[in-house]
C-alpha cells in the first residue's frame, strides 16, 4: 500500500485503522451470551430437551394456551432470543404468553438411526404430552419454525386434537419450486450412500448454506462492518448472529436421509404421499386455523416454496402473511423486532376462545 | 464448536481479516488504474483481468464455494482450504492386509473425485471471468471519481453484485447441479470403500466394526421400542409380584423424563 500516495493512500490509512479497531472490537466481543430469557428445562427424552420461558417480572402471564414453539433440527433454536432486542421469545412473553420450546440437541453416532418419525413422535409429541398434561388443558399454539414448521404441519395433521392454532414461520411445503437451489443440489443426491456414511456434521451443512449465497454471506457482510466503522456494541450483536450461524448441530443419518430423499427429492409432503410411522401425513387433515409467514426474498426456503401451503391444507381460517426480508431477517431484523411478533400475538389473541382460558382439569404438579 | 474457518469465536475475526484483505487487494487494484481525466470513464480491462483471478482464486479456496462436499469425505479443494482433511484421501494404507480389489475401488474412486474437481475447477474460471465482464459492463458507464471510504464500498458492492449474479447463473444450471451431486456421492463412495477396507482390517484383529455396532444399535432401538410400548399393556402380575411391587410413588416406564422425576428417582435410590 505504500506505493499509493494522494487520496488512495489516505483511504487506505484510514481503512487501515477502521479494520484495526473493528478486529479489536470483534476479539473483545468472542465472551457475548447468547439467549436472553430466563428459562428451565421441563422434560427429556434422548436428546431432545423441552424448556419452558419463566414469565417476565411484572408480565402476568394471562390465561391464554401455553404456545409451542418448534424450530429446525438443521439450525440452534436460540436464534429466536438471541438478544433482548430481537428476541421473538421476549415478545411473546411481554404479551402474556406461557412459551416453551422444543431444542434437539446434539445428536451423537448413536443417534444415527434416529428416524423423523422418532423426532416427530417422540421429541415434538413428548413435548406437546409433556405440555399438555402440566397445564392441564386439552391443545395447545404450536408455532414451527423453518424445518421445524414443516414438522409442525405433519404433527398437526397427525394429531389434530392436540392442536389449537398452527403458526409458521419461512415453512416450505413445495420442495421443488423452481428458484430452489438448494433443492437442485440435493436432488441428485444418492441417498443410501448418506445413510450409511453416518451423521453429518453441522460445518457441512453451515458451508452449504453459505454457498448458497457466498459473496453476501462470506464477504461482503464484513466489508460492511468494516466501512461501517462499528461501536462494540454492534459488533457484539455482529458477533452473536455469527455464533449462532456457526453453531449447526449434526444430522442424525436416518433422519437427514429420509428429509432429503421425501421432501427434497419426491416432494411426498405437497403430493399428499409422505407417511411418517407408517401412517399417511395428509396436510387437509391440518383444518387448526394457520398462519403463514415467510419471507419474499429468502435465499434458503423461498417464497413460492411457502405460497403453496393454503392449498393444500385444509384450514378454512388461513392466513398468509409475505414479509419483505430475507431468511435470517426473519428473525433478526428490524421486521423480526416488531411487525413478526406483532401480527403473530394478535392472529392468536383473536383466536384464543373462553375455552382456552379454562384448564380442562388440574395442572399436574 | 467447528466452524468452516475454525471455531466460531475465532470465525469472525479470521473470517473478517481475510474479507478485509481482499477488499484491499480490490482497492488497491482500482487505485492502480491509469489516471483519467476527470469526467471520463477509466479503461477498466486491466482490473477486470485482475479482478478475475482474484476472485477465481477465492473460489477454489473457499469451502462455502461447494470444495465443501469433496471435504466432507476429505479430499482437499486446494492446498489453502481451511477445511482440513480428517483423513488421508485414497485407499487406507494398510499394506498386505489390504484388500486387492477394496484398494482398487478406492484408488479409482479418488480419481474420479480429482476428474470432478478439476471440472468445479473450470466453473470457478468461468464464474470468475463472467463476473468480472459484468462488472466492467456496469463500470463502463461510471464517471470516475474520488476515491473515498464511501465510493469504495459502493465499488464493492457492485463487485458483489456482479460475482453473485455470475454465481447464480452457473450454479443454477442443470450441470452444474449434477456435478455437485456427483462430487458428493463420489466423495462418499470413496469414504464407505476407506471405511470398508478398515473393517477388514478391524474384524482380522477381533476389534469391533461398524456393522457390529449398527447391529447393537439396531437391537438397542428395538429395545426402546418394546419399553415405550409396554405401559400400553397391562402386565399380568402374579400374588407375589404384586405384594412385591411398591404402591405410591413408583417411577412410570416411559421414555420422556420429566426433570423433577429424574431427580426424586435420584434420591429414591440415596436412600
Amino acid at each position: 500500500m505504500s506505493d499509493l500516495g494522494g487520496e488512495a493512500g489516505a483511504l487506505f490509512m484510514e481503512l487501515g485503522a477502521r479494520m484495526a479497531q473493528t478486529l479489536a472490537r470483534l476479539r473483545e466481543a468472542r465472551s457475548v451470551t447468547v439467549g436472553c430469557s430466563a428459562h428451565r428445562a421441563v422434560w427429556s427424552h434422548g436428546k431432545t430437551t423441552l424448556f419452558e420461558y419463566l414469565p417476565l417480572e411484572g408480565r402476568a402471564q394471562k390465561g391464554a394456551r401455553p404456545l409451542l414453539v418448534c424450530f429446525a433440527l438443521v439450525n440452534r433454536p436460540y436464534i429466536l432470543d438471541l438478544q433482548a432486542d430481537t428476541s421473538l421469545i421476549r415478545r411473546l412473553l411481554e404479551a402474556g404468553r406461557k412459551v416453551y420450546l422444543v431444542d434437539w440437541g446434539n445428536p451423537d453416532d448413536g443417534d444415527r438411526l434416529q428416524e423423523l418419525n422418532d423426532y416427530l413422535e417422540q421429541g415434538l409429541g413428548g413435548c406437546v404430552r409433556h405440555v399438555l398434561a402440566t397445564q392441564g388443558t386439552d391443545t395447545l399454539d404450536l408455532l414451527g419454525v423453518c424445518q421445524g414448521g414443516v414438522l409442525s404441519l405433519c404433527y398437526s395433521a397427525l394429531h389434530p386434537a392436540q392442536i389449537a392454532n398452527l403458526v409458521t414461520l419461512t415453512t416450505p411445503v413445495d420442495f421443488q419450486t423452481p428458484d430452489d437451489l438448494l433443492s437442485k443440489w440435493v436432488r441428485g443426491l444418492d441417498t443410501e450412500l448418506l445413510a450409511r456414511v453416518g451423521n453429518v456434521p453441522g460445518e457441512l451443512l453451515n458451508a452449504l448454506f453459505l454457498s448458497l449465497l457466498p459473496f453476501r454471506l462470506m464477504q461482503q457482510k464484513y466489508v460492511r462492518l468494516l466501512i461501517a466503522g462499528a461501536e462494540q456494541r454492534a459488533v457484539e450483536d455482529f458477533v452473536r448472529m455469527e455464533r449462532w450461524i456457526f453453531d449447526s448441530p449434526p444430522q442424525a443419518a436416518a433422519a437427514l436421509t429420509q428429509f432429503v430423499r421425501w421432501f427434497y427429492q419426491e416432494n411426498r409432503l405437497m403430493r399428499g404421499t409422505l407417511e411418517l410411522g407408517g401412517r399417511a401425513v395428509d396436510l387437509k387433515s391440518v383444518r387448526q386455523p394457520l398462519l403463514n409467514l415467510y419471507a419474499t426474498a429468502d435465499h434458503i426456503v423461498p417464497p413460492a416454496a411457502c405460497e403453496v401451503m393454503g392449498r393444500h391444507v385444509g384450514s378454512r381460517d388461513y392466513t398468509a402473511c409475505a414479509i419483505d426480508t430475507g431468511h435470517i431477517g426473519m428473525y433478526v431484523s428490524r421486521k423480526a423486532r416488531t411487525e413478526i411478533p406483532q401480527r403473530i400475538i394478535a392472529w392468536l389473541e383473536a383466536r384464543s376462545g373462553a375455552a382456552a382460558r379454562r384448564p380442562r382439569r388440574r395442572p399436574r404438579k | 464448536m467447528q466452524g468452516p474457518f475454525g471455531t466460531a469465536w475465532t470465525a469472525s475475526d479470521t473470517a473478517f481479516a481475510g474479507a478485509a484483505a481482499r477488499f484491499f487487494e480490490l482497492l488497491k487494484t482500482f487505485a492502480a488504474q491509469p489516471h483519467t481525466a476527470p469526467g471520463r470513464s477509466p479503461d477498466w480491462t486491466q482490473l477486470g483481468a485482475a479482478l478475475a483471478g482474484q476472485f477465481e482464486q477465492w473460489l477454489k479456496s473457499s469451502p462455502a464455494a461447494g470444495a465443501a462436499f469433496a471435504a466432507a469425505a476429505g479430499f482437499p479443494a486446494s492446498a489453502h482450504s481451511a477445511a482440513a482433511p480428517p483423513w488421508p484421501p485414497g485407499p487406507i494404507p494398510l499394506g498386505p492386509a489390504a484388500r486387492v480389489a477394496e484398494e482398487q475401488s478406492a484408488w479409482e474412486l479418488l480419481m474420479k473425485l480429482g476428474q470432478l474437481q478439476a471440472q468445479l475447477s473450470r466453473h470457478w474460471g468461468e464464474i470468475a471471468g463472467n463476473a468480472a465482464q459484468r462488472f466492467m459492463g456496469r463500470m463502463r458507464t461510471t464517471q470516475s471519481t474520488d476515491l473515498t471510504a464511501e465510493s469504495a464500498l459502493a465499488l464493492y458492492e457492485t463487485w458483489v453484485e456482479c460475482a453473485e449474479e455470475a454465481y447464480a447463473e452457473t450454479v443454477r444450471r442443470e450441470d452444474f447441479s449434477q456435478l455437485q451431486a456427483q462430487l458428493t456421492n463420489t466423495a462418499m463412495a470413496l469414504l464407505l470403500a476407506q471405511r470398508s477396507q478398515a473393517e477388514a482390517l478391524a474384524r482380522a484383529w477381533g476389534l469391533p466394526t461398524r456393522e457390529e455396532t449398527d447391529a447393537l444399535q439396531r437391537q438397542i432401538r428395538e429395545l426402546r421400542q418394546r419399553l415405550e410400548e409396554r405401559p400400553a399393556q397391562k402386565p399380568q402380575r402374579t400374588p407375589r409380584a404384586a405384594a412385591r411391587a411398591p404402591r405410591k410413588g413408583s417411577a412410570k416406564a416411559g421414555t420422556g423424563r420429566g426433570v423433577r422425576g429424574r431427580r426424586g428417582g435420584a434420591r429414591s435410590k440415596r436412600r
